[in-house]
């Protein structure tokens, strides 16, 4: 009833003072863990190893290559060590469902970037892939052939412009979004054509780009199947490979960051608790403060539920207001450390990438119905209690 | 119209049982004035309280209009309030944070049983009636004790109430308010038909009244209908 939500407002701005210092402690709490929750998510997203966050499962290489990896990291270290192409197709393994051959080479004056800078070239099966043309932010109208090169995200230049490699002509056919993963953000990928093009060009001819040789795999699972089932599979079937899986390339420093977001959500969950215990006390004294008017309410033919809702919405309204308070004050505070967030992550090897919108939305929502649900909750249980007395010992003040 | 039946009310305290009422028979006919007479602590609020379905009986039965009040369930209770009873206390008891208009409103909006407009149309010509037609948009805290009782009664009568309750309407106020606010009491008694039950220490004003009822000591020591 509209009377009653404005009395419910009104009795928030009959005591202004305690109603905003209310809402500014909802609004912290809720601003601490939506803004946690949000940044938590990010980090723990940005640490996934690279061919992870890909989309990939594990990654299958020659035994002696260097796999170093890190967030930043998408693939091998390339090294002369090869694997040939259609080994995992040969070998029929039913835990592998998708496999993605790459042939990865390093190189130094390319005609690419300044002149001494280090330019992985990537090729690609561009059927087989998919870990590189889903985050195809923008492309030509048309498909990917020979003598097309796609452009990390850090890397510019207009689509359809020529882009020389080696002193050869190509096409810049795409730009894939940012990854947050390093080689995928300086690298440029090509088909295995274009890229066996080049070996002419090349100071000395690297190991894998001779056709049917590839630097690895990036392996997604059969539906059903586990890592360590693909694992021994990969590993029985294809001699001197080796299979790296996301959580063998943690790093310790991730760990520790990793526990130390663990001991934040649990910050986080007690800093909750305190504030649903100190609405609900407060909501207590505020119905006894408001007993007689309660009383007189009741007195007059209000029914117990609609006794219970004034009380409610009012908490609601101050808590949901601290809520969405909070919410904009999170958004404000990451948005003015963003800089210095993103620096020190990277130092630590952690390459930062935002949590999509979507998430960040559905977080600050849930951030937003929680201090609501806790204001609700809060004036429920006093409220309840109240309506349950006798008019007349509400209006004479006891109880 | 209204009949008690043995109804008694103690309350715990920490002195042990104290007994506010005990076991009073009581009727009073439909369209009657009645008053209720006594000292103070007689129990007469409490009386009041409990015919009125503000304060449950610790036994015996309260019937208005052939319905047993106290078997009524929440919801019915919280409709009986609203739509039977009228009920004016004994001290200040309006909502400080509404106008008065929409203090005498109130009730009828919580009731739902007529429009917005048609209620507030109702309320203005109510407060009109009691001579506060200048206050419609005061606050209780911005208005005369005197005139803040005098809107509890328009309140009171916005939903046409068959049983108006008084409970010592005009203590504390001066005799020219009273006889005022007496004055709207009986007209609504006179024109309407509501039955008029009210508590007042002055004799004078029972002595207007068709039925006194006097009691002491929580019961009823005397009992008489002054007209038929
Ligand atoms: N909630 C309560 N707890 C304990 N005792 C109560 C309570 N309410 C009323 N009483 C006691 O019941 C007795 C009757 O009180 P009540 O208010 O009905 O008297 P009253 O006749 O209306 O008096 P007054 O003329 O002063 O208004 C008093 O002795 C009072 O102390
Ligand atoms: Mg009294």
């Amino acid at each position: 009833m509209r009377l009653l939500a404005s009395l419910a407002l009104q009795n928030l701005g009959r005591r202004r003072a305690r109603s905003l210092l209310l809402i500014a402690a909802v609004a912290i709490g809720s601003g601490v863990v939506f803004t946690g929750a949000t940044l938590m998510r990010s980090i723990d997203d940005s640490m996934a190893v690279g061919f992870t966050r890909l989309g990939a499962d594990m990654m299958v290489v020659p035994e002696g290559a260097l796999t170093n990896i890190t967030a930043a990291l998408l693939t091998v270290e390339p090294t002369d060590l090869v694997l040939d192409a259609d080994a995992l197709d040969k070998a029929h393994l039913a835990s592998v469902g998708r496999a993605a051959p790459q042939k990865i080479v390093r190189v130094e004056h390319s005609g690419i970037g300044s002149h001494h800078d280090l330019v992985d070239l990537i090729g690609i099966d561009p059927a087989r892939d998919f870990t590189i043309q889903p985050w195809l932010k923008e492309k030509l109208n048309r498909d990917l052939r020979a003598g097309d090169v796609i452009l990390g995200a850090g890397r510019d230049a207009p689509l359809g412009s020529q882009m020389l490699i080696f002193g050869k002509p190509h096409v810049v056919y795409g730009q894939l979004g940012r990854t947050g993963v390093g080689t995928h953000e300086r690298g440029v990928f090509m088909a295995f054509e274009t890229l066996e093009a080049l070996a002419g060009s090349m100071p000395q001819r690297p190991a894998v780009l001779a056709p049917g040789k590839v630097t690895g795999f990036l392996v997604e699972l059969a539906p059903g199947s586990t890592a360590l089932q693909a694992r021994f599979a990969i590993l029985s079937a294809l001699k001197g490979a080796k299979v790296v899986t996301g959580e063998s390339s943690l790093s310790g420093i991730r760990q520790g960051l990793a526990a130390l977001l663990k001991g934040i959500l649990a910050l986080m969950g007690l800093m909750f608790a305190s504030m649903a215990v100190m609405v609900s006390v407060l909501f207590s004294a505020i119905v006894t403060e408001r007993r007689g008017e309660l009383g007189m309410l009741k007195a007059i033919g209000a029914r117990r539920s609609q006794i219970v809702g004034m009380m409610v919405a009012e908490a609601v309204i101050a808590t949901g207001v601290g809520g969405i308070l909070g919410v904009i004050l999170g958004v404000l505070v990451m948005r003015l450390y963003e800089r210095s967030l993103v620096y020190y992550l990277e130092n630590i090897g952690v390459p930062f990438v935002w949590l999509d919108l979507l998430q960040t939305v559905a977080f600050a929502a849930t951030a937003i119905v929680l201090a609501s649900a806790i204001g609700a909750l809060g004036a429920l249980y006093p409220a309840w209690r109240a309506s349950r007395r006798d008019a007349y010992d509400l209006v004479r003040g006891e109880g | 119209m209204l009949a008690c039946r043995q109804v008694s009310k103690s309350y715990k305290t920490e002195r042990g049982l104290v007994t506010a009422v005990a076991g009073i028979d009581l009727d009073v006919a439909a369209g009657r004035f009645a008053a209720i007479i006594g000292r103070s602590g007689s129990g007469k609020s409490t009386l009041m309280a409990m015919v009125g379905g503000l304060s449950r009986p610790s036994a015996g039965s309260v019937i208005v209009d052939g319905t047993d009040v106290w078997a009524l369930s929440d919801n019915a209770l919280a409709a009986f309030r609203n739509e039977k009873v009228g009920y004016v206390f004994q001290f200040a008891s309006l909502l400080p944070t509404l106008r008065l208009i929409d203090n005498v409103a109130l009730p009828a909006l919580l009731g739902r049983r007529h429009g917005a407009s048609g209620t507030y149309a109702r309320a203005a010509d109510l407060l009109e009636r009691m001579g506060l037609g200048a206050y419609l948009d005061a606050y209780p805290s911005e208005i005369s004790a005197g005139e803040q009782r005098r809107a509890a009664i328009a309140r009171a009568l916005i939903n046409d109430p068959a049983l108006l309750l008084a409970d010592e309407p005009t203590s504390d106020l001066d005799e020219q308010t009273e006889i005022e606010i007496m004055e709207v009491l009986r007209a609504v008694n006179r024109e309407v038909g509501t039955t008029l039950v009210l508590v007042t220490h002055n004799l004078a004003l029972a002595e207007q009244a068709q039925q006194i009822i006097h009691i002491a000591n929580g019961g009823i020591v005397a009992n008489g209908v002054v007209v038929a």
